[in-house]
């Protein structure tokens, strides 16, 4: 058969959003890739210009509809720097806990949407139906399911309700059991590994130059996890390890990417039941919250996907001059080229479903 | 009584008190002109046209048997599908609307409905196929319009073909020839033509990469199939369903149970089913209309009633293909007296079904070159060495047995 492109999207099951990949295939190999973005752009950066502060939080609540906490986190962060704001320990505690569950809802979230992609229906259904269990975790001190705007510059919105730390509790004990079960379909099940081991690789210095970060990194077997390596909140005295996997010397597969996330999972649940034991207690916010700033700001978290990172300039006004998102997804899903090539028609779900793909984050 | 001399006699019934006094009295009507119902009457006494309507009964019977069956697995399979998967599936039946009239006619206290309504959803196969007819066909502008409309006609006629060929029992059966599964197996491979053509009639990149995969992949598959059937023609020693089933009941087993074909030649039946999954385009192997990647493969471009007619064949094939399977290596319809033997034919078809969707529901889907690889690496030369297992328990075996007189194991 000729060479002949492809056109998979915007409409596409595979494509998780709205975007274009265009594959040059030669029979049922992939010879050359092109991705293209920006349908779903919003211009998120330069509409915060023209909103006050403390308005931008339901802006970031907006960038990924799978993780949305951890964006209002990254900016409440940048904002608290730029104000020079004091977060108090409880809320700092709370923070923790939130950023936590909500890893937990974003990976469940990736895992449903992958196995649909491997052609396993019933894959999605369990992850999901754990997923509403963390939906309501989230619902109970913020309100809401999808967009929580929880997380507040100064603080967190209010307090942890009554019972929070028990319903948790049995929420975590049920879900640990879950994935334990769900490890004799997936990981342990043959047909899945066929689809998913050798598959995608690139290499921790490939995925480095390529800006390829956060559960695609490490599991290229790199201990790279900003929540250790430029640590935030309470993330160093609590007691957790980087999970890493590596499918062989110093590269990663579409497995190695799949066990980083499982293991990422079981990791949250620990840092979650540290987290409620060490809790204090004492105020939720900030006892005074500037309203204009000046100066600039520069802070990065481990967003869900990899690196968030946020660049905030104030000049003394109550709006900010410039912001500046850098979205993780971004400079993956560019880089698909480079670990597209060379693989069948039938790897591009089970590669570009691999990586977690968000693209509200990845368009702003 | 055979299904044949059923409907024979009941072709003679037909003719001698419906059909040829209604065709007397059209020719009596008009007497002074020669009138075609006289000698479609004359015909009709003859032996040939009542073995004409005989046999017009008989296929009629066998296909609303099949098309009964077919709606019972696609039941099935929702329903289990549903249960493996934590949900209820779907719930609507003649029960559910007797209760929602009751709500309308004003017995429930409010104005709302119920929040559910008991029923085990078998309207719901009604539902989609009013919804599929009620649809557009819509035949894309570039598309081959000849061929777009050939492709479906030549995938779902062969495959609702297969439905008179295999029969339920020894006297239940619309066609019994004793090159029997010799037809069925050719009447299976006649549908990768019209895959084929259809998936590249549609001048769609998904539908002819679909078509593509799907030709090589029944192609591959065929061969380790026809191979691992090939022991049991040997056992055998014919293509007729019947005799093959009379076969297995000869040598006893443990406990005096009937020694199947799968005993004795395990790994032809392993063979078998894994290709009979793959020849009828089930999960793990459903790679031809992967969605992930090919959006339905080469049904993408098909809609309404032709799309739901490609998913009805696929049922079909299954059925046909778990029949074929159930008449092979597990015993046709042979069981203990009181159920009919029809009943065990049905029970053991299903029981490969049900094996099937759980197997649908539980694995992802097989990549193309590795499905390929299966096929010639690993099950053509199984399929040989069972083979080679069969020639040794006919041929070989017996001869020794009379010299050193070994003791007695198949």
């Amino acid at each position: 058969m000729a060479e002949m492109w492809i056109s998979m999207g915007p409409q596409h099951p595979m494509t998780h959003g709205l975007w274009t990949l265009k594959v040059k295939v030669d029979g049922e190999t992939i010879v050359d890739a092109d991705p293209e973005l920006g349908y779903l752009h919003r211009s998120v950066e330069k509409m915060g210009e023209r909103r006050k502060y403390f308005m931008n939080t339901t802006l970031t609540d907006r960038l990924c509809y799978a993780s949305s906490t951890t964006w209002t986190h990254c900016y409440a962060l940048s904002v608290e720097e730029l104000m020079g704001v004091e977060v108090p320990q409880r809320a700092q505690y709370i923070r923790t806990i939130m950023l936590e569950l909500q890893r937990l809802a974003s990976h469940l979230m990736w895992a449903g949407a992958y196995m649909p992609d491997l052609g396993h229906i019933t894959g999605a259904l369990y992850f999901w139906r754990d997923r509403e269990l963390f939906l309501n975790l989230l619902e109970l001190p913020s309100g809401s399911r999808l967009l929580y705007n929880y997380i507040r510059i100064g603080g967190v919105k209010r307090d942890l309700p009554d019972g929070f730390e028990e319903k948790t509790e049995r929420i975590l004990k049920l879900f640990e059991q879950r994935l334990d079960e769900y490890a004799d379909l997936f990981e342990n099940s043959k047909i899945f590994r066929m689809r998913t081991e050798d598959v995608g690789n690139f290499t921790a210095s490939q995925a480095m130059n390529l800006g390829i970060t956060g559960p695609n990194l490490r599991g290229c077997g790199t201990k790279f996890d900003l929540r250790k390596q430029d640590s935030y909140e309470i993330y160093d005295e609590i007691d957790w390890e980087i999970q890493t996997r590596e499918a062989g010397p110093g590269y990663g597969d579409c497995f190695s990417r799949y066990m980083v996330r499982i293991d990422e999972m079981k990791e949250s649940v620990k840092i979650i039941r540290e987290c409620f034991k060490k809790m204090p207690a004492g105020p939720t916010m900030a006892s005074k919250v500037p309203i204009r700033a000046s100066g600039d700001a520069f802070r990065r978290t481990e967003d869900s996907r990899g690196e968030a990172l946020m660049y905030l300039v104030g000049d003394g006004s109550d709006r900010p001059y410039r912001w500046k998102i850098k979205s993780p997804m971004f400079t993956t899903i560019s880089a698909c080229p480079h670990y597209l090539k060379g693989y069948k028609v039938a790897d591009i779900p089970s590669i570009m479903g691999s990586i977690d793909i968000c693209i509200g984050e990845t368009d702003k | 009584m055979s299904l044949f001399s059923f409907c024979r006699w009941m072709a003679e019934w037909t003719a001698n008190y419906m059909l040829i006094p209604v065709f007397d009295f059209q020719k009596n009507l008009f007497p002074p002109f020669s009138h075609p119902a006289g000698t479609i009457a004359d015909w009709l006494g003859t032996d040939g046209g009542l073995d004409t309507l005989a046999w017009t009964f008989a296929v009629n019977i066998a296909f609303a048997i099949g098309m009964t069956n077919l709606i019972l697995v696609i039941h099935l399979e929702r329903k289990i599908a549903a249960r493996i998967q934590d949900r209820r599936g779907p719930m609507l039946s003649f029960r559910s609307f007797r209760e929602l009239g009751e709500d309308l006619a004003g017995e429930a206290p409010s104005w709302r409905f119920k929040d559910n309504y008991s029923g085990i959803g078998i309207l719901q196969n009604m539902a989609d196929g009013i919804k599929a007819i009620t649809k557009e066909l819509i035949v894309p502008a570039k598309a081959d319009k000849f061929l777009f409309t050939m492709g479906p006609i030549i995938f779902i006629s062969s495959s609702v073909f297969l439905l008179v060929l295999f029969p339920l029992s020894d006297r239940f059966a619309a066609s019994s020839a004793p090159a029997g599964l010799m037809v069925i197996m050719a009447a299976f491979s006649i549908a990768p033509i019209g895959v084929l053509t259809s998936g590249w009639a549609s001048n769609n990149k998904y539908s002819m990469i679909g078509g593509m995969r799907s030709a090589a992949q029944l192609m591959s598959y065929e061969i380790p199939l026809l191979l691992s059937m090939a022991g049991v023609f040997l056992l055998a020693g014919s293509f007729d369903p019947v005799t093959i089933v009379e076969q297995q009941q000869e040598g006893t087993w443990l406990f005096g149970l009937p020694m199947w074909n799968f005993i004795p030649q395990f790994l032809g039946f392993i063979v078998f089913m894994i290709c009979i999954l793959a020849e009828v385009e089930r999960v793990p192997f459903d790679l031809p209309e992967a969605e992930a990647e090919l959006v339905e493969g080469w049904t993408t471009e098909y809609s309404g009633i032709r799309y739901m007619l490609f998913l009805a064949a696929e049922y079909i094939r299954g059925f046909a293909g778990a029949a074929v399977c159930t008449i092979l290596f597990l015993g046709g319809w042979a069981g203990p007296w009181p159920i009919p033997p029809e009943i065990w034919f049905l029970s053991k078809v299903y029981l490969i079904l049900i094996f099937w969707i759980f197997i649908r529901w539980t694995v992802p889907r097989i990549r193309t070159d590795q499905i390929l690889e299966l096929g010639w690496k690993k099950l053509l030369p199984l399929s040989l060495i069972n083979i080679l297992i069969v020639i040794f328990m006919v041929e070989i075996y017996p001869y020794f047995s009379d010299i050193v007189n070994l003791p007695e194991v198949f």
